[in-house]
């Protein structure tokens, strides 16, 4: 199984990813290219890739997506200037053909944060309700207090089981 | 030639299609349901185990296809906050299916409520309903005549459009048919919302 974690700059995906594979807070610095982990879940080997974030090499996303099984999609709660940019580069992925039958959980990360938005703000902010043809599900995240992480996979791990 | 043999092969092939929505509070039973009839309409779905399902915060999707017809089914969350995204599928549905927790007696006016705000939006004027009374395997549950008795002062919103009271268990499959076909029935015969068209493929 293939996973992507996408999202704008500092959203918290390399966080993300550590804290699924080895279960830990790491200091990290912006990614520039990619981190890319095997992280076992419930049985299921992933092979996880994080890529960076930054607006310059948002481009290099799609060389990403052949075979891609899911979406981790982050966004930083707190961030609501940039919620909008946010969906910009969403619905862009979304259109592209070769995700057209990945799965997308979006991960409302930094719920620690006091302004953050809800679930139900972010998936307005970011047109989930546009999204007619794609099983999708948001969770409320703190990767660096470590909640909703499990809840997430758990559920990521059961609907690729039973993918139509 | 060729335009006129792909123009036969559609014709004879081609589907209706009929967008679904799938509504109730929170723990009505909605995505257990859908994967039910994902299970008895579709020959090589093996589906979700039930007892893994959880909370839906997003959108659960499923296709089946029952004789000419295929049925889209969107199955949104129900939390209390969720319910304000329900009305970004009205315009495009062609029919809802409203499940009820027969056993949760406490919340059926609240379910009333969700339920009534929404067959009071214009969009989904002259939409079949389907209203299922699901968990009737649980003993002592609400009965189809308490529902229908709970919900009586919904009828002139209900007005003219099919509507259909059905009890049914999803975790077994119990009423699940039935709700189906009587769906595929009148989304079938409602002039007032024609299929989207779709080729097979």
């Amino acid at each position: 199984m293939r996973i992507l974690i996408l999202g704008l700059d500092g959203a918290g995906k390399t966080t993300i990813l550590y804290r699924l594979q080895v279960g830990e807070v790491v200091t990290t610095i912006p990614t520039i290219g990619f981190n890319v982990e095997t992280v076992s879940y419930k049985n299921l080997k992933f092979q996880v890739w994080d890529l960076g974030g930054q607006t310059s090499i948002r481009p290099y996303w799609r060389c990403y997506y052949s075979n891609t099984d899911a979406v981790i999609y982050v966004v930083d709660s707190s961030d609501r200037d940039r919620m909008g940019i946010s969906k910009l580069e969403l619905v862009a992925m979304l259109e592209e053909e070769e995700l057209k039958k990945a799965i997308l959980v979006v991960f409302a990360n930094k719920q620690d944060m006091e302004q953050a938005m809800t679930p139900t703000e972010v998936a307005n902010a970011l047109g989930l309700p546009c999204l007619k043809d794609r099983k999708w599900q948001i969770f409320k995240t703190s990767a660096t207090k470590g909640t909703g992480l499990d809840e997430a996979m758990e559920w990521l791990v059961e609907s690729l089981k039973s993918r139509q | 030639m060729y335009t006129l043999l792909s123009g036969l092969y559609k014709y004879m092939f081609q589907k209706d299609e009929y967008c679904i929505l799938i509504l109730g509070l929170d723990n009505a039973g909605k995505t257990t349901f859908l994967e039910q009839t994902k299970t008895k309409f579709s020959k090589n779905y093996k589906g979700m185990s039930l007892s893994k399902i959880t909370t839906t915060v997003g959108l659960n999707i499923g296709t089946i296809d029952v004789g000419n017809a295929r049925l889209m089914f969107w199955d949104l969350g129900g939390q209390e906050d969720l319910q304000s995204l329900w009305d970004k599928y009205y315009a495009e549905s062609h029919g809802v299916i409203y499940v009820i927790d027969s056993t949760d007696e406490k919340r059926l006016s609240e379910s009333k409520e969700a339920f009534e705000k929404m067959i009071s939006s214009e969009s989904l004027d002259g939409v079949p309903l389907l209203v299922l009374a699901n968990k009737q395997d649980v003993e002592n549950c609400l009965s189809v005549p308490d529902i229908k008795t709970a919900f009586s002062d919904c009828a002139p919103k209900i007005g003219k459009r099919d509507c259909l009271v059905q009890p049914c268990t999803a975790l077994t499959g119990d009423g699940v048919n039935e709700g189906i076909e009587w769906m595929v029935k009148c989304v079938v015969r409602n002039i007032h919302r024609p299929p989207r068209q779709k080729d097979i493929t």
